[in-house]
């Protein structure tokens, strides 16, 4: 009898490539972290300026480590909410080799100075089409499996998988669009004005959908793996997610308050940004609520630990969000490392931490063998909550400090502290935010090292000699 | 244009209540319930 299973080998070589660009991500997080503390470690070199290595932190951060985790995590979700094997698994294959391909010389582009000067769209017009391309044959595995379905219901991780892909499908084609000059060089088709609102609807979705909603996806599929309970409330899920949806797309402008666009949209963009938390809480609710149920489990597994902070900074970074977008919080804000402190607490804080712990849960069944060390595990959520809360409160400190400092002006109206007084006053958060990466880091190490030494423990077909030969 | 904005606005909104409400009055508890047990009831199936 053969009995034909899913697909898990692709599922597998996306999470190696997730892990390991996430620790060439944070290497250069580190590294940019270092310059702001010591500027001279470019050492004259132009790829390690920090124009170039801050790109290439963002760009293998999110686009190698998150995209990849995602493209693992949906494959291997929807195999099994479908009850069937995956669509085309050569495809997907092909995507795998594409994607990587596009991550190494995507990186080494950006570091070579090829920019299209668009915030985390910064790779140049070959790339783009590469990239469009590869997301099509995403679509068609995820989109195909989904049709092929033994069970009616499409469960909810997949409908967030797959706003993913016809979101940031309908993004990165509109917002790429650009007349060629030469192979590294292409001019935008919008200009002014237009070029930031298409810009800023681009780089807002690409949070919302890509950094929230993919991993809201794999949030519902794995939390009531692991917490072994259904998600707490069904139907509230499916509120949050069209609310979502709906909401999201409008919010994009709170990146230009104060900007040459019209006030209306900058005003749109503010209180749609306040009606997101609504749904955004409304999941962390249903997220907390269905590890309530488990809460014994919660004691002993530390993949459940992982979500359940993952959460936690969810709901922080999702309060955060539409308090800045408020334009009188955003006009002292704006400028300052505030920004930066809202990114990691949502991108180390939620979207690292639910990866890492989905990959706890996930290798040790990839493997078929039990987690290396449960220790090392712990160490590991240990040094990544110390790692998130320190970068976070360094940020806060040096965000609130340069606001003061920014808008601080004396008798005459003038600004009262240049730029190189505000820099030098930050010396200090920059020092304890470098710190904090290097605990996030080496806590991204150690998981590495676990899931490698799981992976090498797996068992390993025998070959048994022939009967008569047996000893 | 401002208008056109609104109405579109105004229309994708009232799309919204009726999706959630056509969603609510269609399902019984019962469904729902038996939809959020996918995920814990898949590892035994193998494609
Ligand atoms: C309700 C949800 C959220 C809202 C309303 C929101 C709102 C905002 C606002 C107002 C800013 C500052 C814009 C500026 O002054 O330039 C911002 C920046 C940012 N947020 Fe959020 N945020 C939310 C959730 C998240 C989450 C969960 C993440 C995940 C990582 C995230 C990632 C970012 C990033 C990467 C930026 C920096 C963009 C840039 O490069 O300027 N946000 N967000
Ligand atoms: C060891 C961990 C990390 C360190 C030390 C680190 C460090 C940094 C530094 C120094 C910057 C530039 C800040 C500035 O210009 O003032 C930055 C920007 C950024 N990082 Fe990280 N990072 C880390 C992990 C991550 C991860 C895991 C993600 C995403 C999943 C991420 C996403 C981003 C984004 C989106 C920005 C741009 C923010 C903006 O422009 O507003 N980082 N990071």
């Amino acid at each position: 009898m053969t009995v034909r299973h899913y697909e898990d080998r692709v599922v597998t070589a996306f999470l190696y490539c997730a892990v390991f660009w996430a620790l060439l991500g944070m290497v250069a997080g580190v590294w940019v972290a270092a310059e702001l503390v010591w500027p001279t470690i470019d050492f004259g070199i132009p790829a390690l300026s920090f124009g170039r290595l801050r790109t290439a932190h963002t760009t293998l951060v999110l686009f190698g480590f998150g995209v990849s985790a995602l493209i693992a995590t949906a494959i291997y979700s929807v195999q099994r909410t479908s009850h069937v094997r995956l669509f085309a698994p050569g495809l997907a294959w092909a995507l795998f080799w594409a994607w990587q391909l596009a991550i190494v010389l995507g990186a080494a582009s950006i570091l070579a100075g090829w920019t299209s000067a668009k915030e985390y769209a910064e790779l140049e017009w070959p790339f783009d089409i590469a990239i469009a391309v590869a997301w099509v044959a995403f679509a068609v595995i995820f989109f195909g499996t989904i049709a092929r379905r033994k069970v009616e219901p499409i469960y909810i991780s997949n409908w967030f998988y797959g706003a993913l892909i016809i979101v940031v499908a309908m993004l990165h084609i509109v917002n790429s669009l650009a007349l060629p000059a030469t192979l590294g060089k292409s001019y935008s088709l919008f200009a002014g004005a237009q070029d930031a609102v298409v810009q800023w609807w681009y780089g807002h979705n690409a949070v919302g959908f890509l950094l929230t909603g993919g991993f809201l996806g794999m949030l519902y599929y794995f939390l009531p793996k692991q917490a072994e309970q259904p998600i707490w409330s069904y139907r509230l899920s499916i509120v949050a997610f069209w609310a979502f949806v709906y909401t999201y797309i409008w919010a994009g402008p709170h990146h230009l308050h104060y900007h040459a666009v019209p006030e209306w949209v900058q005003s749109l963009g503010m209180v749609m940004s306040l009606i997101l938390l609504a749904p955004s809480w409304a999941t962390m609710v249903n997220g907390i609520m269905t590890v309530a149920g488990a809460a014994k489990k919660l004691r002993t597994d530390p993949a459940l630990k992982f979500i359940v902070l993952a959460l936690a900074f969810y709901g922080l970074a999702t309060f955060e969000g539409p308090m800045l977008a408020i334009k009188s919080v955003n006009v002292f804000s704006h400028f300052t490392e505030w920004t930066i402190g809202h990114v990691h607490s949502g991108a180390l804080g939620w979207n690292a931490l639910i990866t890492f712990g989905t990959f706890y849960f996930l290798v040790p069944r990839l493997a078929g063998v039990p987690l290396y060390s449960t220790r090392l595990a712990n160490v590991h959520f240990w040094l990544a909550l110390a790692g998130t809360m320190l970068y976070v409160l360094a940020m806060w400190g040096a965000g609130v400090s340069q606001g003061v400092l920014w808008l601080s002006l004396d008798d005459l109206g003038e600004v009262r502290f240049s730029f190189n007084d505000v820099m030098a006053a930050m010396q200090p958060y920059y020092l304890l935010r470098l710190l904090a990466g290097l605990a996030f880091l080496a806590g991204t190490v150690l998981m590495a090292v676990n899931l490698a030494k799981t992976f090498a423990g797996r068992p390993t077909a025998v070959a048994m000699p022939p009967a008569g030969r047996r000893a | 244009m401002t208008w056109y904005l609104f109405i579109g606005d105004m229309l994708v909104t009232a799309f919204m209540i009726v999706l959630f409400v056509w969603l609510s009055l269609r399902s019984t508890r019962a469904q729902f319930d038996a939809v959020a047990r996918i995920p814990l009831e898949d590892e035994e199936r193998r494609g």
